[in-house]
């Protein structure tokens, strides 16, 4: 027996059977009136102009803070990314051990998610706004060097071989071989991150680091929801704004689509005229992250101010060693698989079940868009209203935000997989969720799950921002020793999730490259 | 222009279909009545409106105005009964959109969906169905039942559309319609693949097959000629006479 490509991305749903199994066991009495209270403050958001004034410069300064450090990563993540590819090393002194050298080392601070660096950042440096600022630019432009990296290395060479040959400078021959097949897929990827960069710099806030994040959380907090959600529509409202100029944008300049992100179809986007264009908004983009960054009173010297540190506690690191290593590997691990599985699954089964009622694609859209909207934390906070604290709050919190991700990626690949077999499979009298199933999940279907183990090997990374909250994993021990500034133990924990994400990343790497390649 | 008294009869007719175009009418005040055992061809330059005939017969398309009577009954207006209609009309599609992804028995097995209830659906996704029914159908369709557990995306250009044929057969339906199901096919399988349409046409089915080549006409009972999306004849293929063919095609590009 074995499922045929439409069943393959309804198969990490049925996480579902053993999750509804355990929820009544996790259910405590009350918090449902306070659930309810949440979700009928939606429609009636407070409009207090007090509220509103400090929340306009919350998100004021979330999306500056997300700007400048999206600005930060894109150009660090495009030098580092030009260092540690081959082809640069190979043109320039012929050899290229340096690029796999670079490459291994950056490796580090992209396995260390931005709420950790910007946890130690801020017990470094206190709080000042370069912290946030800087904790999204270290992973993020570590990310970026790796696309960067892979694309340069999978840009055919021949043109720049042309160029050497012809006695070009390598240096000149590199911007003028690879800059413009680099671009589009290099553009593409950056508005993806300019996406993620405003979610992480809402969530930063949620732990302290200043905007929108913080007001959320302080309103949760006292239960004032209506001030909550007035907060929520306006981080809605750009959140939406923005991933819809970034996609007119994809559009308009015919980018890669972001289902197949990633280096396998980086190169293929063509650019003429429109380079020019790109060029243009990308320096535009910058110099306003400029001026937004002098707005924060950014200041990279702040970064050399140390806060006088407690000594290190002796015997720390025995005490290190001495931690239940094993049950916080394995609670990390389970929270991955099941906010995974939950992700992954529930999308395709949602679109399957709701799509084709009249009112189906609005509510998914709705749904979706909250999934993205909320931070998982706040979600977290929200489910501990009526759910006992472990495992299962924060896997349905992270699976949640990471469904509202997947679930528009899926809706965006449905819709251009729509056509031919599906219409064929209608004409012949077979009902509209069938006909969707096999005639639209079949050719997207490996895609989609190469997609969902991407964003597997992210919520690896991301269970520190549930695990604080839900009182589980590495993520929790971490908090705890920060707070006690068990250095000892905070290396270790480092380390330990270093590990994990790494080797989480090669696995996803391993499967997507099955996925796609079969 | 036949105008037969037998409506109630006919398995497909279509009265003073009309389908407006940008610039002229896709199709304007078309009649057609297909009874079973009928197979007839649609002949016609590019543009015609061939196209939009058979997707108005088969409920793809709906008119501007006009009635479309499948088995002497107007289309259903609810979607149940509207896809018991349309599980009686099998389409046998120019690009054959076959699910690429699936095996050959999966697809043949495709055609039974609108038969099967979800959970034979889903097995279908799993486990081998109704192996014995699929190669009788590869058998009469003269392919190698070896063939069933290969994908799709496997086959040759000639074994894509016998499966493609074999769904349709497996679909069962009373009116099998075709758009162009012979272009790009080289001539051996062309007329291969015309000779199975029209055995498989025999009562209570009828087919209504829409044709580039008229030099193809032999086996068909009616040619029907049309222009500018109007019905220029519709009469016996056999008295389709080389006149009324370039009259057809005349100062066309098609």
């Amino acid at each position: 027996m074995k499922p045929a490509a439409p069943l393959l991305p309804l198969l990490p749903a049925l996480v579902l059977v053993p999750v509804l199994l355990m929820l009544p066991g996790a259910i405590h009495g009350g918090g449902w009136e306070l659930i309810g209270q949440f979700a009928l403050a939606a429609v009636q958001p407070s409009l207090d102009p007090v509220v509103l004034a400090a929340q306009v410069q919350g998100l004021g300064i979330t999306c500056a803070v997300a700007l400048v450090a999206w600005a930060c990563s894109l150009l660090l993540g495009l030098l580092l990314g030009v260092l540690s590819a081959r082809v640069v090393w190979h043109s320039c002194c012929g050899c290229q051990w340096p690029a796999d050298v670079v490459a291994r080392l950056l490796a580090v601070p992209r396995s260390i998610h931005e709420l950790i660096w910007g946890l130690l950042l801020l017990q470094l440096i206190g709080l000042q706004s370069v912290v946030a600022v800087v904790a999204i630019a270290i992973p993020y432009g570590a990310l970026v060097a790796r696309v960067v990296r892979d694309l340069i290395d999978t840009v055919p060479r021949r043109s720049l071989e042309a160029l050497l040959s012809a006695g070009v400078a390598a240096p000149q021959a590199l911007v003028t071989a690879l800059g413009p097949p680099l671009l589009p897929g290099l553009l593409s990827y950056g508005g993806y991150r300019l996406e993620c960069a405003l979610r992480s710099a809402t969530l930063l806030g949620v732990f302290g680091l200043g905007g929108l994040g913080n007001d959320l959380v302080l309103s949760l907090q006292s239960l004032q929801f209506r001030e909550a959600w007035s907060g929520l529509w306006l981080l809605l409202a750009v959140m939406l704004g923005l991933e819809s100029v970034l996609a007119s944008l994809r559009r308009h300049w015919t980018m890669p689509p972001r289902l197949q992100l990633g280096p396998r179809d980086g190169g293929q986007a063509t650019i003429g005229a429109q380079g020019r264009q790109m060029l243009l908004v990308l320096t535009g983009v910058l110099l306003l992250a400029w001026a937004l960054a002098a707005w924060l009173q950014i200041d990279p010297r702040q970064l050399l101010h140390w806060q006088t540190l407690p000594p290190l506690p002796a015997g720390g690191w025995r005490q290190a060693l001495g931690l239940n290593w094993l049950p916080l590997v394995f609670n990390t691990l389970l929270l991955t698989l099941l906010a995974a599985a939950l992700a992954v699954g529930s999308g395709p089964l949602l679109l399957l079940l709701l799509a084709p009622w009249r009112w189906g694609q609005g509510c998914l859209l709705g749904l979706w868009a909250l999934g993205r909207l909320l931070p998982p934390p706040l979600t977290a906070l929200l489910l501990l209203f009526v759910l006992k604290p472990g495992v299962l709050p924060a896997a349905l919190a992270l699976g949640f935000h990471n469904l509202g991700i997947l679930g528009r990626l899926l809706r965006e690949a449905s819709a251009s997989a729509a056509g031919g077999a599906e219409e064929a499979l209608l004409q012949a009298g077979i009902g509209p969720r069938l006909a969707l199933l096999y005639g639209r999940f079949s050719p997207i279907a490996r895609s989609y799950l190469a997609y969902g183990a991407y964003r597997s090997d992210v919520m690896l990374r991301e269970t520190v921002v549930v695990a604080l909250v839900g009182g589980t994993g590495l993520g929790s021990q971490l908090r705890e020793s920060l707070s006690a500034f068990a250095w000892q133990e905070i290396a270790l924990l480092l380390v330990a999730y270093a590990v994990l994400t790494l080797v989480g990343e090669d696995l996803s790497d391993r499967a997507r490259r099955q996925l796609l390649g079969a | 222009m036949i105008n037969r008294t037998v409506a109630s009869t006919a398995l497909l007719e279509l009265r003073q279909i009309s389908v407006a175009g940008r610039e002229t009418p896709r199709l304007s005040a078309v009649d057609l009545a297909l009874h079973p055992g009928e197979r007839v061809a649609l002949l016609g330059p590019s543009g015609a409106g061939k196209s939009t005939l058979l997707a108005i017969a088969n409920g793809a398309l709906v008119p501007q105005s006009g009635t479309v009577l499948w088995q002497g009954v107007p289309q259903a207006r609810s979607a149940p009964a509207r896809r018991r209609q349309q599980r009686q009309i099998g389409t046998l599609w120019q690009d054959l959109r076959l699910i690429e992804e699936l095996s050959v028995q999966q697809n043949l097995n495709g055609g039974r969906l609108a038969h099967w209830g979800w959970p034979r659906a889903l097995l279908n996704l799993l486990v081998p169905l109704e192996s014995e029914a699929c190669r009788q159908v590869l058998h009469r369709l003269d392919l190698d039942p070896s063939l069933l557990a290969q994908p799709v995306s496997a086959l040759s250009g000639g074994q894509r559309q016998r499966v493609a044929l074999g769904r349709l057969l497996r679909q069962d339906p009373l009116l099998l319609l075709a758009d162009e199901p012979l272009a790009n096919l080289d001539p051996r399988l062309a007329s291969e693949l015309l000779a199975q349409l029209l055995r498989e046409a025999a009562p209570p089915r009828a087919l209504l097959l829409s044709l580039h080549r008229p030099d193809l006409l032999d086996g068909f009972d009616r040619a029907i000629g049309l222009r500018a999306g109007q019905v220029v004849f519709d009469q016996p293929a056999a008295s389709v006479d080389a006149a009324s063919l370039a009259a057809l095609y005349s100062g066309a590009n098609g």
